[in-house]
């Protein structure tokens, strides 16, 4: 089922936590909630689920107004971060809660709930944890059963809050691709909330990129990453090092073809260069500029390097055998390349710290 | 075994001199005193008119006051946890107050307030209703007292049950009523029975502030402790030891049983623990 967003506003005392947020969400598609913590993407899904009201605006669920219908009647899955299973019920009957509680004409007889249940569990490969307790799980076992038992109920819409937020990183990066794969074998609408960039820019269909309240880009990962609309964009997803006008003086000569978007000559501007689209050479390179290596760490197949230019600091990752060839050592000095930059004016409130949030 | 934590075999012995001193040896006086009796005096004693109805008043009046404060207790605590209102402090701090009240001056005021010419005994009179010295002024005075153990025991748990709980259970299509009954009820059980079990325990050792309002006829509104004292009063301390055996078997076997139930509903989730 479809889901639409329209004018949603709210407000928590003098704190503006969203902002006329227009979102439209496709059936069948996986949108992911991206943000630092505190720009309102929690809050956004808790508005879709009903479990929190809007000031203002509309949902639309499917094509029909759902903005003041109670939570447990709008047919939507909710996984939280914390499993939320009822502690004293085992995998099954947390499982088959949703199925119990339906009014007696629509609930199904014990055997059907038995299947169905037994179902789910196999769905999320756990039918073996059938009687065992919420306690005696693991993380990861814990939010598949909050999966199962969201499902159970049939929703038309999957909204999952920050659902691998409490997990070590592995079991993360498996129950993630594992999402994915359930999630099109259900052919449901979902909708997840993260501040991990990289698990967005994996899942989800579609990246919704959220601050202060509002939506700064919409896109495909791949849109969203190779072409971010703002500053804040290219920021927080993924390493940037941003250069002010000063230094973008010194390399209008090579930004003039490569870079995108340069704004009027004369104006303040900053350029954006990732981490990764930085050349290093050892003799000057035309437009290239001069900086000293602060440092070298290898980081697993990348190595990334500190420079120093004038009073920046820059960082670059380069491919193990980039490095092997190159072979910095602390205090050399050395020529930077970019191989793309982007121009943006210099905004009206200063930037934050782009970064992963909590 | 090498235990990581010193002191276990100090600390052990501390506390089993500590509880022999303040409890067995107390109790086991009074069953030895008591032992100077033959069965069939003790038993003529203890199965006595006047005793049994005490026992059923002390013990039916405890129960009754024990069962309303686990509703009233449960509400109280409830609304204290989940919902901020003006003057909430000061609320809570007054749940404090049968703890820390003189026994015999909430007997007096209980007392006075109930009578028949009293702010309350006034309009319940005319009701039919007689609350002073009956039986029925024994459970409001037993009622008053053990109201903070339900209330203080409920309250870390309710506070440990987190909203989304509720939000979980409502996404899934529960009313109000099935979340209550089917997913909050059961958790807080356990911590009801604890406290339920507490005010029963206080409600039968209580003596002060039942005496002032019973108005203490015997067979009707006399509980065992003041039949106990008035053993005392006519120097039959054998008599009393023999009642006040009685009892401490009694309370003995309830709280044990109450006991056995607390720990089955509290372990009954983790039975089944295969180490996983």
């Amino acid at each position: 089922m479809s889901i639409e967003i329209q004018n949603i506003g709210k407000r928590f005392g003098n704190f503006v936590a969203l902002d006329n947020i227009n979102l439209t969400i496709p059936t069948g598609e996986l949108v992911a909630l991206l943000g630092p913590s505190g720009c309102g993407k929690t809050t956004l899904l808790r508005i879709i689920a009903g479990m929190e009201s809007a000031d203002e605006g509309v949902v639309k669920f499917g094509g029909e107004e759902a903005t003041h219908l109670h939570a447990r009647d709008r047919q939507v899955g909710f996984v939280f971060q914390h499993y939320a299973l009822f502690r004293h019920m085992s995998v099954f009957e947390n499982v088959a809660f949703g199925l119990r509680v339906k009014p007696k004409h629509e609930r199904p007889s014990e055997a059907e709930i038995r299947r169905r249940v037994l179902d789910l569990l196999k769905l999320v490969q756990l039918d073996w944890l059938a009687d065992r307790y919420p306690s005696q799980l693991s993380g990861g076992q814990r939010q598949r059963i909050a999966l199962a038992r969201a499902l159970a109920v049939e929703p038309k819409v999957l909204l999952l809050d920050e659902p691998f937020g409490a997990l070590d990183t592995k079991v993360r990066k498996e129950l993630r691709r594992w999402l994915r794969r359930l999630h099109d074998e259900m052919h449901i609408s979902s909708v997840f909330v993260t501040h991990d960039q990289e698990e967005a820019l994996e899942v989800a269909d579609r990246v919704v990129v959220m601050n202060h309240g509002k939506v700064e880009q919409i896109g495909t990962p791949d849109e969203v990453y190779s072409n971010p609309a703002s500053p804040f964009v290219y920021q927080f997803l993924g390493n940037v090092n941003v250069f002010h006008s000063r230094v973008h003086g010194a390399w209008a000569n090579v930004g003039a073809d490569s870079a995108e978007g340069v704004p009027p000559k004369g104006k303040e501007a900053l350029a954006f260069v990732r981490p990764h689209d930085i050349d290093i050479e050892h003799t000057p390179v035309a437009g290239g500029i001069e900086a000293t290596v602060q440092d070298v760490h290898a980081i697993g197949p990348m190595v990334r390097v500190e420079l120093a230019h004038a009073s920046e600091l820059i960082e670059v990752e380069l491919t193990r055998e980039r490095a092997n060839v190159l072979q910095l050592a602390k205090g050399q000095c050395v020529w930077l390349k970019p191989r793309q930059v982007k121009v943006f004016s210099v905004p009206e409130v200063p930037l934050e710290e782009g970064g992963s949030g909590i | 075994m090498k235990r990581v934590l010193p002191g276990f075999g100090l600390s052990l012995g501390f506390t089993l001199v500590y509880l022999s001193l303040l409890i067995l040896l107390p109790l086991s006086g009074l069953v030895f005193k008591a032992s100077t009796l033959s069965f069939e005096q003790f038993w003529s004693i203890a199965t006595g008119e006047r005793a049994l109805a005490a026992y059923r008043v002390t013990f039916g009046a405890s129960l009754l006051a024990a069962l309303i404060n686990a509703f009233f207790g449960l509400v109280v605590a409830w609304v204290l946890v989940r919902y901020p209102f003006p003057g909430k402090r000061f609320v809570d701090s007054l749940v404090d107050l049968p703890f820390a009240l003189p026994t015999s001056v909430a007997g007096i005021t209980l007392a006075t307030l109930y009578a028949g010419n009293g702010w309350i005994g006034r309009h319940l009179e005319p009701l039919g209703l007689k609350v002073a010295f009956t039986p029925l002024g024994i459970v409001v005075a037993l009622t008053f007292i053990s109201l903070p153990f339900v209330v203080r025991t409920l309250q870390p748990v309710i506070e440990d049950i987190e909203p989304e709980i509720e939000e979980a259970a409502a996404s899934l299509g529960a009313s109000r009523f099935q979340t209550f009954f089917r997913v909050l009820l059961p958790g807080i059980f356990p911590a009801l029975l604890t406290g339920f079990t507490l005010a029963f325990s206080r409600a039968i050792g209580e003596y002060g502030s039942v005496i002032f309002i019973a108005g203490n006829m015997p067979l009707i509104s006399e509980i065992t402790p003041l039949l106990i004292i008035s053993k005392l009063e006519q120097y039959d301390v054998v008599g009393a030891t023999a009642l006040a055996c009685v009892m401490l078997a009694i309370s003995f076997v309830l709280l044990l049983a109450v006991n056995a139930l607390q720990w089955w509903s509290a372990n009954r989730h983790q039975s089944r623990r295969t180490g996983a």
